[in-house]
């Protein structure tokens, strides 16, 4: 994981904020701390590749639209979520579009950083654990379908779960594809042949 | 005729009196000036003092009483770190004017403050690089424990490292440690023989440092201790001999030639007797409360809005040259000065940066090699 403190300055952040003292002090904020920004509203349709990290102000916004614009860029970007009220609904409302993080209004120079970090240290966790999910995933579905591969060979050539596997690893090599693969042969040849028999 | 009054928070007991008298000496140096001269448009400044005792929590509670019970909004004070962040809120909740003329360690803005002092690109970088040229790459830290310290080392094992050198210790002692705290580790500092030490012990026991290190056989000339806070005030109960070789980076010396530093010696010195305790931040105190009473001739008014926007990007000619205030940041542009102390124990100026230095206090990385950190070499011993 790249560290958050130390790619500070590269981040493109999008300040979705209308034009008020609260969105001055907060442009300011992130100058100061050396980003490169920019400032748009009303909240636009889609949102540009570019940005790394977008402040949107909630107050009065519908979810779906927030959604829709925070999901229409390809990177999937840290959010720090603008908020006048902490009523419930408000609340609500920023786990629903997955805000990263929250700044209150009126918006301080004090805490902008810290928000910014703990979005995209948040963030990059969030990522990090689901590439890690993903993998774990099929890594699972992979044992499942060996194990499912090697009970039919024993079944059928009355062999151990030991010489099971082997024979499935000595194909994969004989035929250059991963043990898996195989698996998936040997499980689709045994639905066949077992389809026969029953017609 | 009504007066306009100031607050001024310099501790003159405790563990960091001796710097923060000398802070409180040139704002009273300024307002003397000022006042002489007639004042701000025919009024007086009238400083009102309390002394906090070096106690942290003083400063705001104090704080509280210039701004509540005599009626004042503009202050000028602090030292160390921690009470800036006693008064921080004070002053924010009530909306007053605060002049921080300290370096610190960066990473902050309000905008009810105004930085006079370097944060780190401002010096750090600069010393870091004369360090490997003049000495070598294997540099021994020592602090005292708190925020500056500690932020300072980050910032320094960085600019090291970029540079190809090794931090071969890192210790840190309280704010009120003694002479015989520092046995063990001078004793270490001499067995791992560094090329320099990097020292960010400050107040009392950055005097008491110098001269266990001295006593233990120390040589500033061949290894000397690096500084940032070590001022001329320090130098002088060091002694010239605990402290001859030492260096240190400030924005001011008091060997600085110009004729702006030749009149601010010359009348602190009628003021006060003697210019043994002038420091970079006494300048720093010095040139802020000027500069205060620049903005106030042009707003005519004690109002923290229309005096910031007075200050941001107002221009002051110096006892150390000409410096800024930043309006992207309220920091200052600060000159960038490195000076080794000689045989007399007064600090010679060896290297500059040419131009003042914009504050970037939120500068997490500063880069080895940024051409605007360069120093040059200084003939003649003060620029």
């Amino acid at each position: 994981m790249s560290d958050p403190i130390q790619d500070l300055r590269d981040l493109h952040a999008l300040v979705v904020h209308p034009r008020d003292r609260s969105a001055d002090e907060l442009m300011q904020q992130v100058n100061r701390i050396g980003c490169n920004f920019d400032h748009m509203w009303p909240v636009p349709k889609t949102l540009p590749e570019k940005f790394d990290l977008v402040f949107v102000d909630v107050t009065d916004q519908n979810a779906q639209r927030l959604k829709s614009f925070i999901g229409s860029s390809p990177k999937s970007p840290s959010v720090v979520a603008i908020i006048g009220y902490e009523n419930p609904s408000v609340l609500d409302l920023i786990f629903e579009i997955g805000a990263h993080s929250v700044l209150m209004k009126p918006v301080r120079a004090a805490g902008v950083l810290s928000s910014m970090l703990m979005a995209r240290r948040f963030q990059q966790e969030q990522l990090h654990f689901e590439k890690d999910l993903t993998k774990l995933r099929e890594k699972l579905d992979n044992v499942q379908k060996v194990n499912d591969a090697k009970f039919i060979l024993m079944r059928h050539r009355g062999i151990t779960e030991r010489q099971a596997y082997d024979l499935i690893r000595k194909q994969a090599m004989a035929k250059r594809a991963t043990t898996t693969e195989i698996a998936q042969s040997i499980i689709n040849a045994e639905s066949i042949l077992s389809n026969m028999g029953d017609t | 005729m009504e007066s306009w009054k100031i607050g001024l928070l310099f501790s003159v007991t405790g563990v960091t009196s001796i710097i923060e008298r000398s802070q409180l000496n040139g704002a009273l140096l300024a307002i003397d000036q000022i006042n002489a001269k007639g004042g701000v448009l025919g009024r007086p400044l009238e400083p009102v003092r309390y002394d906090p005792a070096s106690v942290v929590k003083r400063y705001g509670e104090l704080a509280e009483k210039l701004i509540v019970e005599d009626k004042i909004s503009v202050i000028f004070g602090c030292y160390m770190s921690s009470s800036r962040k006693e008064v921080l809120p004070v002053v924010e909740r009530r909306n007053a004017l605060f002049f921080y003329p300290t370096l610190y360690e960066g990473f902050e803005y309000s905008p009810n403050v105004i930085y006079g002092g370097a944060c780190p690109n401002q010096n750090s970088v600069p010393l870091a690089n004369f360090l490997m040229n003049t000495y070598g790459k294997r540099v021994f830290f020592v602090g005292s424990d708190y925020i500056y310290p500690r932020e300072s080392n980050r910032v320094m094992r960085n600019v090291l490292r970029q540079g190809g050198g090794e931090v071969t210790g890192e210790v840190y002692f309280d704010l009120e440690a003694e002479a015989a705290d520092f046995s063990g580790v001078v004793d270490e500092i001499m067995k791992v023989k560094p090329d320099a030490i990097f020292s960010t012990v400050v107040g009392q026991a950055c005097i008491e440092f110098y001269k266990a290190y001295h006593l233990a056989g120390g040589d500033g000339r061949k290894c000397p201790i690096a500084s940032l806070t070590t001022n001329e005030g320090e130098i002088d109960a060091i002694g010239p001999e605990a402290s001859a070789g030492h260096i240190t980076a400030a924005p001011y010396f008091r060997s600085v030639h110009s004729p702006a530093n030749r009149r601010f010696l010359k009348a602190y010195e009628e003021k006060f007797g003697s210019t043994v305790d002038v420091t970079s931040c006494c300048e720093a105190t010095y040139s802020q409360v000027h500069m205060f009473a620049l903005a106030l001739e042009e707003t005519g008014e004690i109002d923290t809005e229309c005096l910031r926007e007075a200050l941001l990007g107002a221009s002051f000619d110096a006892p150390q040259g000409q410096i800024k205030i930043d309006p992207d940041n309220n920091h200052t542009y600060l000159q960038s000065r490195i000076a080794k102390v000689d045989n007399n124990g007064e600090f010679v100026i060896e290297a500059k940066v040419r131009r003042a230095i914009k504050p970037d206090p939120y500068l997490v990385f500063p880069a080895i090699h940024d051409w605007s950190f360069r120093t040059l070499k200084v003939a003649g011993g003060g620029r």
